[in-house]
């Protein structure tokens, strides 16, 4: 992003908010000598634990400072808290990084965001621990600055929130992951996204990856589902021995189960497939339709002999 | 701290809940008057403020129990049920025993609640898992459960103990 003046005038006084710092109250601004140029700064300590931070006044747009929400701005959050909107997206990969965008630039709004969101997605099940973090941050970052721009404080801003999030009297609901999917399958047939339109993926164009680590992250997700590489090779080699067993994951049912896929057989179930799954995928070589599939229904070495 | 008189029994009891789920000590300092003005039910705020100060290392934290019931808060989103009230990463949590007429039945749920408040005084918020003692304390199920924290809820408490300065 380029360097510009910020849209709104900083005085000795105010109370700003920095992403991902929370409140802090500008105590100086002015003009210093770096690496000879002059700049003027604008220098701020942290409420929460008087950390200053200074930013010349060419990169307060740039990193997203903000004036501290109004009443009305805080009103509306609450509005949006309460509706029943903003289901997470099952996608860990689409959901990081528009959570990373709403933390950075979405304002209070954005911190909202994901603290519902992930909320929401915890009644669908238990949050990893990055998430969990990710959590926390969001709802500390949104609680302080509630409290700061309501004038009340941190306990009554966070349970004002949580009466919203959690009623009292009421448990959270437990969800399925039907519920989080967004577009019906039919409609998304209809729409005809091309691969450009969804590569699109907001407003986040300079978190998108390249299209060559896009693939990777992709091939490592199914992976991830599935088999991890190694065993999967080593199993190839022997010529198909005892399935190696993986714990299942809570995120990879559901994201089966919103794929409209099959959920995962038994053991003893999964080993009766295996066969006809690899003359499947054998056919489907033959047409040329998939060469990941060619790969992992080659003949091992053991199995030609035996034929032989 | 008590701001009434209770039976030291009970008073230990509940003390050695707290130090199993926090794993550093703690001690009753005695009783202190309650403040006078309050009305009835208390108002949470101004007693957290108005209650007498205890010579406390730097760090401790101080937890006051009353038998009187609190008044719920009125705030921007709607009626808070006030169990108790703290001074989010400070020093002062209050806890209200209101309603524990059996302390043997009742000791689980204060432990809980007091658990609760104390961890607020550590900057812990409210925790997505039903089990923790971080979970919003107005739910049907939180008085049920144990006087204990997730994993992500004790490692983020335990940091903070860890550099504390007393």
């Amino acid at each position: 992003m380029a360097d510009s003046a910020p849209q709104f005038s900083i005085a000795v006084g105010d109370r700003v908010v920095y992403p991902n710092q929370g409140v802090c109250r500008v105590f100086n601004v002015d003009t210093k000598e770096v690496a000879g140029q002059r700049l003027t700064f604008v220098s701020m300590r942290r409420e929460e634990d008087g950390a200053v931070v200074m930013v010349p006044t060419t990169k307060v747009q740039a990193i997203g400072l903000r004036r501290l929400a109004t009443r009305d701005e805080v009103g509306k959050i609450f509005t949006f808290l309460k509706s029943e909107s903003d289901k997470a997206d099952l996608d860990w990969k689409q959901r990081a990084r528009t959570n990373v965008d709403r933390m950075t630039q979405g304002g209070l709004q954005g911190l909202a965001e994901v603290v519902k969101g992930l909320q929401v997605l915890s009644e669908l099940r238990p949050l990893p621990t990055k998430e969990r973090e990710l959590y926390d941050n969001a709802r500390h970052l949104l609680v302080s600055e509630m409290a700061a721009s309501l004038s009340i404080s941190e306990c009554d801003a966070e349970d004002a929130i949580d009466l919203v999030l959690s009623p009292p009297g009421r448990e959270r609901p437990k969800r399925t992951a039907e519920e989080f999917k967004q577009i019906p399958a039919a409609e998304e047939e209809e729409l005809e996204l091309g691969g450009d339109l969804l590569s699109l993926g907001g407003d986040g164009g300079e978190l998108d990856l390249p299209a060559e680590e896009e693939a990777e992250a992709s091939e490592g997700e199914e992976e991830e589902e599935q088999h991890p590489p190694p065993a999967r090779g080593a199993r190839a080699k022997r010529g198909g021995g005892k399935p190696h067993k993986l714990p299942e994951t809570a995120g990879s049912g559901e994201k089966r189960a919103a794929k409209g896929k099959k959920p995962p057989a038994a053991p003893g179930k999964r080993a009766a497939e295996r066969k006809p799954r690899a003359a499947k995928h054998a056919t489907a070589s033959a047409d040329g339709k998939s060469k990941r599939k060619v790969a992992a229904a080659r003949p091992s070495k053991a199995s030609g002999r035996k034929k032989k | 701290m008590t701001l009434e008189g209770y039976d030291p029994q009970e008073i230990q009891r509940l003390c050695r809940s707290l130090y199993t789920a926090f794993g550093v000590g703690c001690e009753s300092a005695g009783q202190v008057p309650l403040p006078a003005g309050l009305g009835d039910p208390l108002d949470a705020r101004k007693l957290i403020e108005q209650v007498e100060p205890v010579r406390a290392y730097a760090d401790d934290k101080l937890l006051y129990l009353t038998g009187k019931r609190l008044k719920d808060r009125e705030l921007p989103s709607g009626t808070a049920p006030t169990l108790g009230y703290a001074l989010y990463g400070k020093d002062r949590a209050l806890v209200s025993t209101h309603g524990v007429r059996n302390w043997e039945e009742g000791l689980r749920r204060v432990a809980r609640h007091s658990l609760h408040q104390l961890g607020h005084l550590w900057d812990l918020y409210h925790c997505l898992d039903p089990r923790c003692s971080m979970y919003p304390p107005w739910t049907p199920s939180f008085a049920n459960g144990d006087s204990i924290f997730c994993s992500f809820c004790r490692e983020k408490s335990e940091q903070k103990i860890r550099l504390a300065k007393s």
